[in-house]
């Protein structure tokens, strides 16, 4: 799941204190669901956003919708009404969903009200962990469905590094070592052989060494 | 058949209510009740109302396995030869509009043998009247 976080509010009140009449469009997908973006969170971002406090002249007035996902162009040109008298969108989405209302909406300025954070997993209500960097060459067949990739702040493919202490990492906010991780769970699975065997060097062309990914059918459609 | 199902640990406190990131819970106060209300439109079934619930109220496997809806029912047209379902009334319509003629009632397999038959006998008819020339000449 993509998981996104607020911008400061000082930040997002920059990017908006010089328009009239905004729109906060929040996304029932992802971040809905990581407590950001969802409906709730943006009625509760107008509320405060609303307040004179933040403004040196008159505040902006806010009117809130919801589409289920941002990031579906079709989707959002059928299903998303922006009132005509808006003068800009504050969306509650992640990176993809921002820049699909941008390009539908293209004569009003669009601005993300959430730093896009990571792929992740919900690990205890209201913990979500990185576990997915979307490298696009999955290794988890051999490292015991525990990823290197996300989880190694090293992104380390043969085993942990010298800051490898009691089975957590040196950058410390008791990071779990990946790697110390992988190790347990090859044990567990009876595969521990496994371990000694070494990763050729990782092929990155899949990640971001080719520029912009797409997947679909005729990747020349737009 | 409702989706958001509570059990009768359920006591209103409005913890899910309070907590639902969709907004897609509310309730009403009304005639000396408490009404709890779901919009299922709204619902991502993100489960945060099944995990802030302090009664362990919420049935959420409803959400999971709920039965299916009949959303229409249209009559059907079933292949003349091996009584297999084609298409239905509604949609032979538009295909026949589309193309502008009516449709013979066969399934993919019988509408090919037709057309090979079809072939085969045009064949057969065009080889006989060649014949007959020929006799003729």
């Amino acid at each position: 799941m993509i998981v996104a976080d607020l911008k400061p509010l000082g930040e997002i009140v920059e990017t908006i204190s010089h328009f009239k009449k905004i729109s906060i469009v929040a996304c029932g997908g992802c971040v809905s669901i990581c407590l950001t973006g969802g409906a709730s969170s943006a009625d509760a971002l107008a509320r405060e956003l609303g307040h004179p406090r933040h403004y040196r002249s008159l505040p902006p007035t806010f009117e809130t919708t919801t589409i289920q996902r941002q990031c579906e162009k079709d989707f959002v040109k059928a299903f998303l009404t922006i009132p005509p008298d808006a003068d800009a969108i504050l969306s509650l989405a992640c990176g993809a969903g921002v820049q699909t209302v941008a390009e539908v909406f293209n004569t009003l300025p669009v601005v993300p009200a959430l730093n896009t954070s990571f792929l992740g997993s919900l690990d205890a209500p209201g913990i979500w962990r990185e576990k997915c960097q979307g490298c696009g060459n999955c290794l988890l067949a051999y490292t015991g469905g525990i990823c290197p990739v996300s989880r190694c702040a090293k992104r380390l493919l043969n085993g942990p590094c010298g800051g490898s202490k009691n089975g957590k990492c040196e950058i410390g906010d008791d990071t779990d070592c990946a790697w110390a991780l992988i190790i347990e769970r090859l044990k567990v699975l009876g595969r521990l052989g496994e371990y000694e065997k070494l990763f050729p060097l990782k092929d990155w062309s899949s990640d971001r060494g080719k520029g912009p990914r797409v997947l679909g059918v005729d990747k020349t459609r737009t | 058949m409702a989706y958001f199902v509570v059990n009768d640990r359920c006591n209103g406190c409005l913890s899910c209510v309070e907590n639902c990131p969709a907004t897609a819970l509310s309730y009403k106060d009304a005639n000396g009740k408490r009404t709890i209300l779901h919009n299922m439109a709204r619902c991502v079934r993100c489960a945060n109302c099944w995990r802030v619930c302090p009664q362990e109220a919420i049935e959420f496997k409803h959400f999971l396995e709920n039965r299916w809806d009949e959303v229409i029912e249209l009559e059907l047209i079933y292949c003349s030869v091996c009584g297999e379902p084609v298409y239905t009334s509604r949609q032979e319509r538009t295909l026949s509009e589309t193309i502008g003629r009516s449709l013979e009632h066969l399934c993919p397999k019988h509408k090919a043998s037709d057309f090979a038959a079809r072939q085969a006998l045009a064949l057969k008819t065009k080889r006989i009247n060649r014949e007959n020339l020929h006799d003729r000449r």
